[in-house]
């Protein structure tokens, strides 16, 4: 089959998985007794909707998908190197907290201090990856188990560096003081919190699609990925390009919480992990493991979040944590791809039958 | 007179890679038969036995056994009405004994307590009716390979097996025990069993069976009775034209060494050592083939040699370099290549496109990427050099490799194995599970790359192949080369009394 093919079908697929998540998102809402479509259309309106410049829900769907297209970006990374890390919320929070220390006790001027707090950041989470990586690479420690594990130290670390070193008043909720001025990054129009830090999770898409098609260590990280044996095999230094792919991922998710507290809330407080990392990965699972299409998946799970939020809690009284059910249902859709794959293959023999075409017959 | 498995239009799909591996096909065995089917790889006979076997139930056609008409949707089905199946891979509990393994599921009990004695009992007619002694009470983690075969047909035969299935029975056996298994299957046959045998290798088929169906691309091209028939001929029939089998190959002119093993141990997967101080030389310009039976070291030594796998202690140098704890990288800097004897899993990536894959030794070189980024125009003439060079059908440099027959994969796997002339070339069982047009093709590509003036070694279990390229051959038993003989002093006999451990 051509690779083409391949890709037509894997499209056709989440397009599926998306459609019948909402039909039977659908039927919760029925169970609620509200309309449905009225309900969906609320949603989209809520989350996708432009009215004017300073008033549309679009703009704020971008900004709120800003972290998830970097931590979805992050779990295609280590999922390509064949590193099947969930650690990206703990990559995040070290990125972020990192961020929040940095930002408001290092006084540099502007430009150079968030370029240096995000540097710092994404470091931070790399060196937070490296570590179930090179544990598996090296001593073969299943990765799922670290970096869950890593998850939970790293909300503890957080916790506690919120409430003591960085504690900025004696407020009920512990959180750090505000970041300078000159480390904030800059939004697109006064009101929202939509701005530079988009661009940076656009950047980092380009770049990740190059560096994985059309560089030399993206392919070794990929064929390594793939196909370890082959690797090995062929001369590729596996755990090389496997710990490489790992300390980009973490830099991509401390990328995300760095944008997050510089961009969005300019400081860190108490339970400021918001699951972001895991939303993450299922925001790369929904795009199939694609760059490109972790962009369209983010932005879509953003607008569904906001539309709930907005759309259904707001003007139907729709409790909004169905935003949260409705992606879970289509990514339950989307672990029973094999479902929609049956029914694109017999749909396609069928049509090939009415057309008087013969099957193709394959070497 | 009706046939004791008659299969009749029998057409399988497979949707997901628009394969047709079956087309309209009927198949006859006759009663007290054995049946050879015999095709290329990929002609369409595992899946046609699948079907059979209640694996696979067939898109369309009919199955009739004993004359009528029966539905086989798995293989319980199947065992019920007397087809049996030993796979190419057999299904044994390590740990229990023969006797354990071929009652296993058919247990004979009292009040539901096992009772021991009956099994042995029946166990002990089994094998005296059909000829196939094995001790009962052995474990069968101590049997060879062959005695495992037979605990197999015994399993089949107990559940009252009256047509057995055998998948390329004879890939794993040396040539005593392959005449000693021709031996049982003839017996079953005058016994009253009729026996199905898949195989590719055509004096078997000469050897032992009495009709032939022959399967090309899916479809049967003819069935015929074995008396009269010759190899050439049953070739024709399979590959659909003439097939040279003897390559031509002149006087072998070794020159210098490049390959040197000196008193090589290397451990095996469970840390035991697999390899006992081997040692051997290769010269540029022959080839050196190690033969023995499957799982004597032999792929700890090749995983040694090519660096995939740690040397526990000796010294291995490619052309006079030391190259011992060197990793695989360099020794294939220094002129070495490598066909690996798993093409599927270690020899191509199935995911990847076939530039991909053509590229996983070379692609950081300075041809194929610069300043880290792959040159895209390069590879891509690369690749599409190798689909040229080496005839690969129905292939494109961006399409993937999964699709391809096992013939087109391994002819990827030599085009970018022996691109850039390699000085040493470590061939592993370079034609398993080929068909005989496809292993003329890797015999020639072997014989011209020695002519070239490289060293090869050829490690294979395949007699034949051994005696048809190597100049020298030596012979693993147990993690020790345990003889080398000349080409001209090779015989089967010999070989194969090696090959077990025995002593000339």
């Amino acid at each position: 089959m051509k690779r083409s093919a391949v890709w037509k079908d894997r499209l056709l697929t989440s397009v599926l998985a998306v459609v019948a998540g909402l039909v039977v998102s659908g039927a919760y809402i029925a169970l609620t007794g509200k309309d449905p479509f009225k309900a969906y259309f609320e949603l989209f309106k809520a989350g996708f909707g432009f009215e004017s410049l300073t008033r549309n829900g679009l703009f704020q769907t971008f900004q709120l998908s800003t972290s998830l297209i970097l931590t979805g970006l992050a779990a295609v990374v280590a999922m390509k190197s064949g590193i099947f890390s969930i650690g990206q919320e703990g990559q995040y929070l070290m990125g972020a907290t990192v961020a929040a220390w940095l930002g408001s006790s290092v006084h540099l001027p502007y430009v150079i201090h968030p370029a240096a707090v995000i540097a710092c950041s994404m470091a931070a989470g790399a060196i937070y990856s490296f570590i179930p990586g090179w544990l598996k690479v090296k001593l073969g420690v299943n990765e799922i188990i670290t970096s869950f594990l890593m998850n939970n130290m790293a909300v503890l670390l957080m916790t506690y560096i919120v409430n003591f070193p960085l504690r900025a008043d004696k407020g009920s909720t512990a959180h750090s003081a505000i970041v300078d001025e000159t480390a904030q990054l800059p939004v697109f129009f006064q009101g929202s919190k939509w701005g530079a830090g988009f661009i940076l999770a656009l950047a980092a898409v380009a770049i990740i699609h190059i560096y994985l098609k059309r560089t030399a260590p993206g392919y070794a990280l990929r064929i390594s990925g793939e196909a370890l044996p082959f690797a090995s095999y062929g001369g590729i230094r596996s755990a090389r390009a496997v710990l490489c792919g790992m300390l980009i991922s973490g830099a991509l998710a401390g990328l995300a919480g760095a944008i997050e507290i510089l961009g969005v809330y300019r400081r860190i407080m108490q339970g400021f992990s918001t699951g972001v990392g895991f939303d993450g990965l299922m925001v790369a699972i929904l795009a199939k493991n694609s760059p490109i299409a972790v962009v369209v998946v983010a932005i879509f799970f953003a607008g569904i979040r906001l539309g709930a939020q907005i759309g259904l809690q707001a003007s139907m009284s729709i409790p909004r944590e169905l935003g949260g059910g409705i992606i879970a249902t289509i990514i339950l859709f989307v672990a029973a791809e094999s479902l929609f794959l049956g029914f694109i293959e017999t749909g396609r023999l069928k049509w090939r039958k009415a057309l008087g075409v013969e099957g193709g017959r394959g070497e | 007179m009706s046939y004791a498995v008659e299969m009749r239009g029998i057409t399988n799909y497979f949707p997901s890679s628009g394969v047709l591996a079956n087309k309209a096909v009927d198949l006859r065995i006759g009663k007290a038969e054995i049946h050879a089917v015999i095709g290329e790889n990929g002609a369409g006979k595992t899946t046609l036995m699948n079907s059979l076997y209640g694996l696979r139930e067939p898109d369309s056609g009919e199955i009739l056994v004993d004359g009528s008409p029966v539905r086989i949707p798995n293989p319980e089905a199947a065992i019920g009405l007397g087809v049996g199946m030993v796979h190419q891979h057999f299904k044994l509990v390590p740990s229990f004994t023969v006797t354990e393994n071929i009652c296993l599921g058919v247990e004979s009990s009292r009040l539901g307590f096992l009772s021991p004695a009956a099994e042995l009992e029946s166990v002990g007619e089994l094998m005296e009716k059909y000829g196939l002694g094995v001790d009962p009470k052995t474990p069968v983690r101590e049997l060879s390979v062959g005695m495992r075969q037979r605990v197999e047909i015994l399993k089949a035969l107990k559940r009252k097996a009256k047509v057995l299935l055998l998948d390329e029975p004879t890939a794993v056996l040396t040539p005593q025990e392959t005449a000693s298994l021709f031996e049982v299957l003839r017996k079953l046959a005058a016994e009253g069993c009729s026996v199905v045998l898949i195989t590719h290798k055509l004096p078997e088929v000469l050897a032992v069976a009495e009709t032939v169906t022959v399967m090309r691309r899916g479809e049967v091209v003819g069935r015929r009775p074995v008396a009269g028939a010759t190899i050439p001929e049953l070739a024709r029939m399979m590959v659909g034209r003439e097939v040279v089998f003897s390559v031509e190959r002149g006087a072998a002119r070794p020159g210098e060494t490049e390959l040197l093993v000196r008193d090589l141990v290397v451990a095996g997967s469970g840390g035991a050592p697999a390899v006992l101080g081997v040692n051997l030389r290769v010269r540029r310009g022959e080839i050196v083939g190690i033969a023995g039976v499957n799982g004597n070291g032999q792929s700890e030594l090749v995983e040694a040699i090519t660096g995939l796998r740690p040397a526990e202690l000796g010294r291995i140098e490619l052309g006079g370099t030391d190259v011992t704890s060197e990793p695989v990288r360099s020794r294939r800097r220094a002129g070495g290549a490598h066909i690996p004897e798993d093409r599927m899993t270690t020899g191509l990536d199935m995911q990847a496109s076939l530039e991909e894959n053509a590229i996983v030794a070379s692609y950081s070189g300075k041809a194929l990427s610069r300043f880290g980024f792959l040159r895209r125009r390069p590879i891509r003439d690369f690749a599409q050099g190798i689909i040229d060079d080496y005839a690969v059908a129905s292939a494109s440099p961006e399409g993937g490799v999964s699709t391809l027959s096992g013939g087109n994969m391994q002819k990827i796997v030599l085009g970018r194995e022996l691109s850039g002339a390699p000085r040493f070339i470590l061939a592993n069982q370079p034609t398993r599970g080929l068909d005989v047009g496809s292993i003329e093709f890797v015999h020639r590509a072997l014989v011209a790359a020695r002519d070239r003036g490289a060293a090869v070694l050829l490690v294979s279990v395949e007699l034949d192949e051994i005696r048809a390229l190597c100049d020298r051959i030596l012979v693993m038993y147990g993690g020790r080369i345990v003889g080398e003989l000349s080409e001209a002093e090779a015989s089967d006999e010999k070989l194969g009394i090696l090959m077990l451990g025995g002593k000339l």
